[in-house]
């Protein structure tokens, strides 16, 4: 496992895929951070309440929903990346144990997730805090919760990631994955959480988005409404179980396909 | 002793049979040409030898085990497949250092395997700026990493220009020199001629011949034309020795099935002057198609 792990994280560090991602991901953040902050407090259209608020405050340090997104599309690519590149066949070749692959696959999408959603939070929280600041409001929020909801998007950043590794591998079309997720996150947790709210908590974007601190019917992409936040260490075993579940269906269909 | 053993092996691609019931070996420490017009199965047998692709049927094993089952031997197996790729962004050595990475070969290995395949000195250039054939160079400095004992090598004159193709030639026979067991699969039977001590040959997934390259060559029926005044005479003796004669003008025999030296000695034997005697060239090709009976057939 060491040795796979180790080719895997020397994949990643020698290419740009996690600074260009990461990069996507800062740049998505800060762009809904900064019109987020601008409009805070006007009423205006989807404006979010003043950041003198604890509410505005929170809706403002939660503008790292793409970034989630993003690091789902990260673990999408280091996995599919394979199969468009056909660089799978030499990774199969050197080790032809495909679940070990898997593994290793997800583990080191996890860190470079991490990365990313570390990246995102300093820029939220810098946009939220820095905007607050400069209009001499007092913190609205303790430290502790803020640090909650920065720790909310690194580790969802990491399990989604994780999670989007299994994804690539199990649907190896790299533009049919990449559709796949970013529909997902887009459409199918909106529809399926508004229509079944009750559902909707369960639901890996809507958790991993709710951790960072997005609330119902809030979000850049959007929370349904009327969905419930989850506590945060069973939204963090939900997220831990979904990884595990897309990785363990990946495994079991990758170890009977061909690498052709 | 048998190094690769290909038993019974059998695949299907949906109504297509890709590889039916294909069987042979490759003893240890010979170059072996593997052999088939395009779309025989060589490409799916060597995936099925190295555990890439299921097989319906059969066996293929190195050293008596599946290749997935070989553990820490299967650093001794090399291995260039067609279509492998690279990430573009990577430099040479960095894929190198990733297989190194994957494999447990030592980092050491990554500057050997370069200078061995005069790639040292684009080690720092990224992979899609490297040309056809040095990508093929870069293939093989992968598959050269654990310094194997056995090399696998899926059509790697493809898309090499006549010096590549030269290079590669000198290569393979070097790798054979060294007591490795080579085995690589073409298209090209002429080429396969001029390095490889045997050939298998397949078509549409079947056997057709194994054995020396010698002789395949030899099985070549080679053309020869013969110009004599006693061309009835002639063409009784040859027939009787095997030979088909064809007249091929009043005083003229195309002979197949013997070679120049027979034919020549026989007619002295005989006291028939000849004239003239010419042979015709690109036989050896000529002999693949007729082994796998594939002229006529696209692509």
């Amino acid at each position: 496992m060491t040795a796979a792990l180790r080719a895997e994280f020397l994949k990643l560090t020698s290419t740009r895929l996690v600074a260009a991602m990461t990069g996507l991901a800062v740049a998505l953040t800060a762009l809904i951070g900064v019109l987020e902050a601008v409009t805070a407090g006007t009423g205006k259209g989807m404006a979010i309440p003043s950041l003198a608020t604890s509410g505005g405050l929170r809706d403002n340090l939660a503008s790292t929903g793409f970034a989630l997104l993003v690091a789902a599309l990260l673990g999408v690519l280091v996995a599919s990346g394979e199969f468009r590149l056909k660089t799978a066949t030499d990774t199969y070749l050197d080790q032809p144990d495909r679940t070990r692959v898997l593994a290793a696959k997800a583990i080191v999408a996890a860190a470079a997730g991490a990365v990313l959603g570390i990246a995102a939070a300093a820029t939220s929280a810098g946009i939220a805090l820095g905007f607050a600041a400069s209009r001499g409001y007092p913190l609205a929020l303790p430290d502790p919760v803020i640090a909650r909801y920065a720790g909310g998007t690194v580790v969802g950043s990491a399990l989604l990631a994780a999670a989007g590794a299994g994804a690539g591998s199990l649907i190896r079309q790299q533009t049919g994955a990449i559709i796949a997720v970013v529909a997902w996150g887009l459409v199918v947790e909106l529809v399926v959480g508004a229509t079944i709210t009750t559902a909707g908590r369960f639901l890996p974007y809507t958790a991993a988005a709710m951790m960072a601190g997005d609330t119902n019917g809030g979000g850049m992409p959007q929370i349904p409404r009327g969905v419930t936040t989850l506590p945060y260490p069973a939204a963090i075993a939900l997220l831990v179980a979904i990884a595990i579940a897309v990785a363990v269906v990946a495994a079991l269909t990758t170890v009977r396909r061909d690498i052709t | 002793m048998t190094v690769i053993e290909v038993r019974g092996l059998a695949k299907r691609f949906g109504p297509a049979t890709a590889v039916d019931r294909l069987s042979f070996a490759v003893g240890a420490g010979t170059v072996t040409g593997f052999l088939g017009p395009n779309g025989a199965g060589k490409t799916t047998t060597l995936r099925m030898l190295l555990g890439l692709v299921r097989p319906d049927g059969g066996q293929a094993v190195i050293w008596g085990k599946p290749y997935r089952e070989l553990g820490r031997r299967r650093r001794q197996v090399g291995a260039v497949l067609e279509a492998s790729g690279f990430h573009p962004g990577r430099t040479a050595a960095g894929h190198l250092r990733v297989r190194a990475a994957a494999t447990g070969a030592g980092r050491s290995r990554i500057d050997a395997v370069l200078a061995e395949t005069g790639m040292s000195e684009l080690a720092r250039r990224r992979a899609g700026h490297l040309s056809l054939g040095e990508r093929q160079r870069l293939s093989l400095a992968g598959a050269l990493l654990g310094d194997p004992e056995v090399l696998i090598l899926d059509e790697p004159a493809n898309g090499l220009d006549p010096a590549g193709v030269l290079w590669l030639r000198g290569f393979l026979r070097q790798l054979g020199d060294q007591g490795r067991t080579v085995l690589v699969s073409s298209h090209l039977l002429a080429e396969v001629a001029q390095f490889a001590d045997r050939a298998v040959v397949i078509d549409r997934g079947r056997l057709v011949s194994a054995g020396p390259v010698t002789e395949l060559v030899k099985a070549a029926r080679q053309a020869i034309t013969v110009r004599t005044p006693r061309a009835g005479a002639l063409r009784a003796a040859l027939i009787s020795e095997g030979a088909a004669v064809q007249d091929a003008g009043a005083d003229r025999l195309e002979i197949t099935g013997l070679g120049t030296e027979e034919v020549a000695t026989l007619a002295a034997a005989l006291g028939i002057p000849v004239y003239e005697m010419t042979t015709e060239g690109g036989s050896l090709e000529e002999a693949f198609l007729r082994l796998t009976a594939t002229e006529g057939r696209p692509g």
